[in-house]
């Protein structure tokens, strides 16, 4: 039976070949070649090595063989790293990626030093295709939560009810290398039906992250995710009221999907007046783009001051009108 | 390593007899075993007997990661704890030690379920008063607005194990749980070989009443934690369980029956395998209850005792 056919009979959701149960609802997982016993028979397991009779031994936690201490290997549920599936390909080239740096370094705004760009010098521009995992699914949420509508002498009362949510391609970041700000910022930046085989930069040092967590943690990371997601579409729409508290939610997930990408990037590096600065920019959209500035503390201190005294002497006029 | 010798045994419905293949040796079968031990040459044996539906085949298997020593060792700490068990049972050895692999059903399912409550959302009123010097007095008093609720909750209820043995109650098995179910393997004659592993002797549809019942109550509790409001009264449910799936899992059990009375039965004392969890049933010591009483009374009666002796004295 291949991973392909593998598919929970009661959540709909895809199992891996080494699942002994599906992780999102429990359920075996079916047997590739179920047993046909016509008669009762009698099994000795025998050593292959010395022929002696076999044991589960609690020291090998695995049956062995007493005499020549042979260990029989068993079938044991697999928790392996994740690998990238589909590489994006970088569609954005280095001229782009540098002509949207300077746009982004000159549309900072007034606060920013006036040399900041010109003054500023590209150390290093380098493609990073950074990991992350996309899921589809179907989710039944049901919840129950208090909010603000409907409220009486107290602030709050209590509401329940049940959706239907469809989660399509969701963005799950994986990335080491980059921020979680950095990832949620680029990560709508992409088109997921361009993937491709293997990453293309062009040219240059490219650096390709790997997935670093075993499969287990990425289900976990991806119910957490869902379990976000969930509360934030809630809190949307689907809830009646503008504040809400204690909401609590139950999801039933079906036909859940997890694919890996591996989303294009470009990381810069520039130096203004000794300092380093990082900027991200998407690899498919040069519009989206994030990273860290100076500031001119010499404007910021001005605007204040002038500030102050506006407020001063609006006070004062105020105090002579009255008075 | 792993061939596997195999006969083909001529079965009844009560026993089963099979030849020790190392030493042709007749021996007859507990039908309710699974594995046999030759009594001449020693040589373990597993029985495959095909399937019905209240003996299905094992599913899963949690292999025993606690070894006799370690759990009879578990064992004396956890009696040792038990400040009003018998003396004679605290020094007392066992007279029989067994590792089992006990069946057991594994139930998963959808849950839907229907509720409804009584949802209490707190509020704050200040009350201004006057005291007998005319002084103002403000205070805030705390009260709860009780609103009507009902709703819907589905989940996927996995995890729940229920006994398949009629040697070993649920109440029993309860006791020395959870088991670490990320331990589960895919059965094997291997992994049991060597062990006493039982058949299951509890009928199917029975487990399986006694799983529903046991999901019922955890989606209850799973209730409890999903009201709004600052308290909750009234809470009343009706679960209906669907897509259900019971698989026979065989789970290890260390059985320690300590006889520390001529006069009474063993005890039995079980240790879950895998964990080092201890549970069973100790009988309390009454003649250490009295002892005590009678040093609390004696304590408490002191004073009296004192204050009348000072009395006689004057």
């Amino acid at each position: 039976m291949s991973a392909a056919d593998l598919v929970c009979d009661r959540c709909d959701s895809p199992l891996e070949v080494e699942d002994l149960r599906c992780p999102i609802c429990n359920r075996a997982a079916p047997l590739s070649a179920p047993r046909d016993v016509p008669e009762a028979a009698v099994e000795v397991m025998r050593c292959g090595g010395c022929g002696a009779a076999v044991t589960y031994s609690v020291r090998e936690l695995a049956p062995s063989c007493a005499f020549c201490g042979s260990v029989t290997l068993i079938e044991v549920p697999e928790d392996p790293l994740e690998q990238t599936e589909f590489f994006l390909p970088l569609t954005l080239n280095r001229d782009d990626a540098v002509a949207a740096y300077k746009r982004w370094l000159s549309g900072l705004g007034w606060f920013r030093p006036a040399n900041l760009g010109s003054a500023s010098s590209l150390e290093s521009l380098t493609p990073l295709w950074w990991v992350g995992w996309v899921f589809t699914a179907d989710a039944t949420v049901t919840w129950a939560a208090d909010s603000n509508f409907g409220a009486r002498r107290a602030d709050w009362a209590p509401h329940a009810g049940q959706v239907e949510l469809d989660c399509d391609d969701i963005v799950v970041p994986a990335s080491r290398g980059l921020s979680a700000e950095e990832t949620d910022h680029l990560r709508d930046s992409y088109d997921l039906n361009s993937a491709g085989g293997e990453p293309v930069s062009g040219g240059g040092a490219t650096i390709v992250e790997q997935f670093d967590v075993p499969r287990s943690t990425a289900r976990q990371r991806v119910a957490s995710r869902l379990n976000r997601l969930a509360r934030t579409r809630l809190e949307g729409g689907h809830i009646p009221g503008s504040r809400f508290r204690n909401v609590h939610t139950s999801i039933l997930l079906r036909r859940l999907v997890t694919r890996r990408f591996a989303f294009p990037s470009y990381v810069l590096a520039y130096r203004y007046r000794g300092t380093l600065y990082r900027i991200v920019i998407s690899g498919q959209d040069p519009a989206r783009i994030l990273g860290k500035a100076p500031y001119a503390v010499a404007k910021i201190v001005l605007t204040v001051c002038l500030g102050l005294v506006g407020v001063a002497a609006v006070v004062a006029a105020l105090i002579a009108l009255i008075f | 390593m792993g061939g596997t010798g195999e006969m083909k045994v001529a079965p009844t419905v009560e026993q089963v007899e099979i030849s020790c293949e190392a030493c042709g040796a007749k021996i007859v079968l507990d039908p309710l075993l699974r594995t046999a031990r030759c009594p001449y040459c020693d040589s373990p044996s597993v029985v495959d007997r095909p399937a019905t539906a209240d003996r299905p085949d094992p599913v899963f298997v949690v292999g025993f990661a606690v070894d006799r020593k370690k759990a009879a060792r578990r064992m004396r700490e956890w009696i040792g704890r038990k400040k009003w068990a018998p003396s004679r049972l605290k020094g007392k050895a066992a007279d029989r030690v067994a590792g089992i692999y006990l069946p057991a059903y594994l139930y998963s399912a959808t849950s839907a379920t229907v509720y409804s409550a009584t949802i209490g959302e707190e509020y704050f009123t200040t009350e201004i008063s006057r005291d007998s010097k005319g002084r103002t007095r403000v205070r805030r008093k705390r009260k709860t607005e009780h609103c009507d609720l009902s709703g819907s909750h589905a989940a996927y209820v996995g995890d729940v194990v229920v006994t398949a043995s009629h040697g070993i109650t649920n109440h029993e098995l309860e006791a020395i749980e959870p088991f670490d179910l990320g331990g589960l393997r895919r059965y094997t004659p291997a992994m049991v070989s060597g062990w006493i592993s039982e058949e299951p002797s509890l009928a199917r549809e029975k487990c399986l009443q006694l799983a529903r019942s046991e999901s019922t109550t955890a989606v209850g509790r799973l209730l409890h934690r999903f009201m709004p409001g600052d308290s909750h009264r009234d809470l009343q449910h009706t679960t209906e369980l669907h897509d259900e799936s019971l698989d026979l899992v065989l789970l290890p059990v260390w059985v320690f029956a300590i006889r520390y009375d001529e006069r009474k039965p063993p005890i039995r004392i079980l240790v879950n395998g895998q964990t080092g969890k201890v549970g069973g049933a100790i009988p309390t010591s009454w003649a250490k209850v009295l002892k005590i009483a009678a040093v609390v009374l004696g304590l408490l009666s002191l004073p009296v005792l004192i204050a009348l002796l000072v009395g006689l004295l004057r």
